[in-house]
């Protein structure tokens, strides 16, 4: 199949794992690190992490999956490298950097939906991943466990108290 | 309404409200959904994060296409038969980072704590496609454009 294809070092199949996959990859990076720049950095890494090891990855296992857990990883690893490099980097990796403006203020303005998704932005982590990989990429409690390194308990307790506090924060 | 009802219902409206659920359970969800204020608060939030999705930056797909072939070129990094265990070490985030200084940080153990490596390769595909085009496409349809694309390149 595809993965067989970019395993034996086919371009075009890399190309489309690439093109099929990099959005999923960037919501899960960007829910981590909050940055666009950062994040975008982090899914070419992870592509690049995932590709240098599929000559171990077994073709029946989720591929998605897969690549969400190395683009996860990969944004928490790159969260901590800037956290040990960076004097600001407690603004970076904390719940809502200190020099922006508070979403819940700058979301009042806005419309309902633009809303709702910046106060998803201020959720615990798990919470604000597990409802986006539920809602934007249709994965399994199973697979968001897998992806967010939990069980899949977890990542369904995750989504429904992340869906509950941000239906009281809309209100 | 009773709470179970209401469990599984809410376990749906995430692929309810982007289209992806079954004809049975939409069926399901449709009829509980106008008794049911609860749910159906549930499900109008639910469209409204859909309605403003993260808006994923247009070239990004090139940029990656383009360092990973770089990568691959350069040969910086090991590429194929990287063995297994390397495999589930990078999928478990199961690494020995280093920093500036060059100094061995240790094992980040974050992930390996609650997967083993069974688990990270128990899953299926589903039918629960992100975007569309590409994203939309079963193997073997891609696959049959990959086989086109190549027949253009050779032509
Ligand atoms: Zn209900």
């Amino acid at each position: 199949m595809l993965i067989e294809r970019a395993r034996s070092g086919d371009d075009t199949a890399l190309d489309l794992l690439v093109r099929r996959h990099h959005a999923s990859a960037y919501r899960v990076a960007l829910s981590i690190t909050r940055r666009d720049d950062v994040a975008q950095d982090v899914v070419q890494d992870a592509f690049i992490k995932a590709f240098g090891a599929l000559g171990g990855f077994r073709g029946d296992a989720s591929f998605r999956t897969w690549m969400m857990t190395i683009t996860a990883n990969e944004a928490r690893a790159t969260l901590r490298k800037r956290g040990r490099w960076s004097e600001s980097a407690i603004d970076d990796v904390g719940p809502i950097a200190a020099d922006e403006p508070d979403p819940a203020e700058q979301a009042v303005s806005g419309h309902e939906s633009a809303r709702a998704r910046t106060l998803l932005e201020t959720l615990p982590e798990k919470q604000r991943l597990s409802v986006s990989l539920r809602i934007d990429d249709g994965l399994s409690f199973r697979e968001i466990g897998e992806a967010i390194g939990s069980s899949e308990g977890a990542a369904r307790v995750n989504y429904f108290h992340g869906i509950r506090r941000l239906r009281e924060l809309m209100e | 309404m009773s709470q179970t009802e209401c469990g599984t219902i809410r376990e749906y409206l995430p692929d309810f409200a982007a289209g992806r659920l079954g004809t049975d359970q939409v069926g399901a969800v449709e009829a509980h959904l106008p008794s049911c204020a609860e749910c159906r608060a549930e499900f109008e939030l639910i469209q409204m994060l859909l309605d403003a999705p993260p808006v994923v930056p247009e070239r990004l797909a090139d940029s990656v296409v383009s360092v990973v072939r770089t990568s691959r070129r350069s040969g910086r990094r090991p590429w194929w038969g990287i063995s297994a265990a390397a495999v589930a070490a990078i999928a478990l985030g199961i690494g020995v980072s280093t920093d500036r200084a060059g100094n061995v940080a240790g094992p980040v153990p974050e992930f390996a704590s609650e997967a083993d490596e069974g688990e990270a390769w128990l899953s299926d595909d589903g039918l629960l496609a992100g975007a569309p085009s590409i994203d939309g496409l079963s193997d073997e349809a891609l696959l049959e454009l990959l086989e086109e694309l190549s027949e253009e390149g050779a032509a």
